[in-house]
């Protein structure tokens, strides 16, 4: 693996002139502003998540290490839905008693939640986050995650043509189907807000208001709402059923983790670098959106899973999204939003938390990593 | 057929390009076609062109025979003490199964008339066995150390001389094979000696020990003029399902972590270490904090620094050791067996030359084959059912102090670079 820990040592042999920067060019911090012909090169110093001096455009000298690892990962992690057989999901979905209704009820709003989500995330980091982080590591781990969501539309796309779903009921669901509308609605508002052309960071307000972005994508999103989609469809995968979507799920649910992570250590390093932006009333603000999502994935959990399934019910739902928001409010630094609570599906340990050893003849193992990560050296 | 060049490569590059779909896929298995024939009882009515998908099977094929074989495996694991390999017991064991081996060749149904064809006339088997890590772990004998070496040669040269002793007895009894005359039995030639025409043929490439405990003359004697009932009696297979229906570890494999989750077509299946945990309980260490712990590092117990460094090195799983040893063990159970062994082999970091150095070695040992490289993904995903956060995918501290990972993977995470903090020394 590449070796990049010495970012400042390099800084050394670089002219001590200043950044170039032009702070008169609106179009400064996206990277697209003039070349200026004179300025000095980019040193470490003058990297910063938001509202930066330095040039976008070059990548190195590093400075946020833990950025080019996660692209790295993200990169090693690289998989195709299509690698997963689809044979088995295929017979159950077509035999009459394979599911009951409710089961399908489920799957259904499930896929249509994730079939939408995965674009309305993917929309947010091209048209918002990129824009306003000025930092080429991040920024070069955005362009991976954004490739991965389109990933994650092609499995939606994958398992419609499979099990031969409606495509019309299913990429609609997010404007028919209120418990899906009113996600999606809520996390668009944020979207929206830093799409407006007239919108740049660098005021206390609009440097919140990325924040906020960040949150709502990165911590309620993927962090909160992905993971009651991820319980549903592992919970029937643990019962042998729609194993293909379930093998699926596990590829998503590893890039998701680091999207996940990556957006938390977005924030926390923004939080470092402007303190100002974290006061308190903010912070009041923060825990009120996590509050507000977690209601809204309850009220999401009841409409998909009415009178519950087998191992599963609206109501553990509800308390594993209560675990879950508690534990990104720790990881943001935050107070927890709800009573200590504890994992309600002890079964996850199973399906996600342990190793798996697998047969290589009967499905293809997830362990390995990209062929690029191998070092001759 | 004549075979046209379609293109020339490098032999480094298309060795290289192996290894690397190796690290990326597991596949394909690089198997030594060589020492497959070179040491075949079987060398005078054919070729061994393959083996089979688990590497462990190396029998002639042809247009006019599809090879086959009747596999069974000894629970290695049944037949060991704390005082070492029961001998009497394994004898009884090997006998019964090469009995109900050789009664299959006649009692199976074959789809194809080759497969009859060659079954009925050379009548192989292949017996192996399983539970080797646990029968390692009642001796208390690491799996990555010179004893676990020097067992792995014992017990097999144990079971060959039953099992070739059995397949004399049945030859006895029922006859021997067709295709005896000539085959290296009939020349006095056991797996054992045939190590010498490898030997000749490799030239200074060869690095196997050839010694013996048993007596082999004896034997010898007995093939040769009883004969032999079947042309090739020993194989070790992966028992992937068998073992964990038996309750012991997967054939010749180390422990593959102390805490996992056996995934296959039935279902999920949560998979804890019983010695380890009979151990921990022992020593007052089994608790709700020792499973969180165990979650957290994925089965393995290096991290977790209260187990005393004995049991760490007893239990250390199979991506914590180096694999170099699993080849050594291989190459002295290899000595004794007429086929081979499903052989994985383990690679903790991504280094092509470790890789190349791993299989030149199994290649220098005599191995005929080695089977799947497995290897780990680049991250994994957030553990579900930890108390708190697990913290090993953040990298940036949240600034209340309220991530609750474990000390020790803050040890391991090492020195963040502050920047921009003058009195960091991270980088000086």
């Amino acid at each position: 693996m590449l070796d990049w820990s010495e970012p400042a040592a390099t800084s050394h042999h670089v002219p001590q002139a200043r950044a170039g920067i032009i702070p008169s060019d609106p179009e400064a911090g996206s990277g697209l502003g003039s070349i200026d012909r004179h300025a000095g090169r980019v040193r470490v110093d003058d990297k910063a998540m938001i509202n930066a001096r330095a040039d976008v455009n070059q990548l190195l000298p590093l400075k946020y290490s833990w950025a080019w690892e996660k692209y790295l990962s993200g990169c090693n992690n690289h998989w195709m839905p299509t690698e997963v057989s689809m044979q088995a999901d295929i017979a159950l979905w077509k035999s009459r008693d394979g599911l009951t209704e409710d089961e399908r009820r489920m799957v259904k709003r499930n896929l249509g939640f994730f079939a939408a989500s995965e674009s309305l995330v993917a929309n947010n980091i091209v048209l918002a986050i990129y824009r306003h982080l000025t930092n080429p590591e991040c920024r070069q781990y955005l362009l991976r995650q954004a490739f991965e969501e389109a990933v994650h539309t092609h499995t939606f796309q994958y398992i419609v043509e499979s099990l031969g779903l409606d495509e019309g009921e299913l990429f609609n669901m997010y404007r028919e189907v209120p418990s899906i509308t009113d996600k999606a609605a809520w996390a668009l508002a944020y979207t929206q807000h830093l799409d407006d052309p007239s919108f740049k960071t660098g005021t206390h307000e609009a440097d919140q208001a990325f924040v906020r972005d960040l949150i709502a994508f990165y911590v309620v999103f993927e962090g909160m709402w992905f993971y009651t989609g991820f319980a549903q469809i592992l919970s029937l995968g643990r019962r042998n059923k729609m194993v293909g979507i379930a093998e699926q799920y596990q590829y998503i649910l590893r890039d998701e983790s680091i999207h996940m992570n990556f957006g938390i250590d977005v924030i926390n390093q923004i939080k470092v670098e402007n303190p100002h932006i974290w006061s308190a009333a903010f912070q009041e603000e923060v825990r009120e959106m996590l509050r507000n999502a977690a209601e809204l994935e309850a009220s999401y959990g009841r409409d998909t899973m009415p009178t519950g399934v087998l191992g599963l019910n609206a109501k553990l739902c509800e308390q594993y999204m209560h675990f879950i928001a508690n534990r990104r409010c720790a990881q943001l630094g935050l107070k927890p939003v709800f009573a200590e609570t504890e994992n309600p599906f002890p079964w996850m340990s199973e399906a996600m938390d342990l190793k798996k050893e697998k047969n290589f003849f009967e499905t293809r193992v997830i362990e390995y990593q990209n062929g690029g990560a191998l070092s001759w050296d | 057929m004549e075979l046209k060049v379609a293109r020339r490569v490098r032999a480094v590059d298309l060795w290289r390009r192996m290894l690397t779909m190796l690290f990326e896929t597991g596949h394909p298995w690089v198997t030594f076609k060589d020492p497959c024939n070179i040491r075949s009882p079987q060398q005078h009515c054919g070729v061994v062109h393959s083996s089979n998908l688990c590497t462990e099977i190396t029998l002639n094929t042809s247009d006019n025979e599809v090879a086959v074989c009747n596999l069974g495996s000894v629970n290695l694991a049944a037949h060991v003490t704390e005082k070492g390999l029961d001998r009497h017991h394994l004898a009884r064991t090997v006998k019964t199964a090469m009995r109900m081996l050789d009664n299959v060749i006649d009692i199976n149904f074959y789809t194809i008339t080759e497969a009859r064809r060659s079954n009925l006339r050379h009548r192989p088997v292949g017996l192996g066995l399983m539970g080797y890590q646990d029968a390692l772990h009642m001796l208390r004998i690491p799996v990555a150390s010179a004893e676990a070496v020097a067992f792995a040669d014992a017990s097999m040269e144990a079971i060959s001389y039953e099992t070739i002793s059995a397949s004399v007895d049945l030859a006895e009894e029922r006859g021997r094979y067709a295709s005896f005359e000539g085959s290296l039995w009939s020349r006095g030639i056991l797996p054992i000696d045939s190590i010498a025409l490898l030997a000749d043929a490799r030239g200074e490439y060869l690095r196997m020990d050839a010694s013996v405990t048993l007596d082999w003359d004896g034997l010898r004697e007995r093939v040769q003029t009883s004969g032999m009932r079947n042309s090739n009696v020993m194989a070790i297979a992966p028992t992937a399902t068998i073992s964990n229906i038996c309750g012991v570890a997967q054939s010749i494999e180390p422990a593959f972590r102390n805490l996992y989750v056996k995934a296959n077509m039935s279902g999920d299946f949560t998979v804890v270490n019983p010695f380890l945990v009979a151990d921990l309980k022992a020593r007052g260490l089994w608790d709700e904090v020792m499973i969180s712990d165990l979650k957290y590092f994925d089965g393995s117990l290096g991290a977790i620094d209260r187990v005393p460094d004995d049991l760490k090195a007893l239990y250390a799983t199979a991506f914590e050791i180096d694999a170099h040893w699993l080849v050594e063990a291989g190459s002295r159970r290899q000595k004794w067996i007429d086929q081979a062994q499903s052989l994985n082999l383990y690679i903790a970091a991504p280094n092509g030359r470790t890789l190349d150095a791993l299989y030149r070695l199994a290649w220098e040992r005599g191995l005929k084959t080695t089977y799947y490289l497995r290897s780990q993904s680049a991250t994994h995903v957030e553990k579900s059912t930890l108390k708190g956060t697990d913290g090993k995918l953040n990298a940036v501290s949240n600034g209340g102090g309220m991530l609750s990972a474990p000390t020790s993977a803050e040890a391991m995470a090492g020195k963040a670079c502050s920047i921009d903090d003058p009195t960091c020394e991270a980088c000086q």
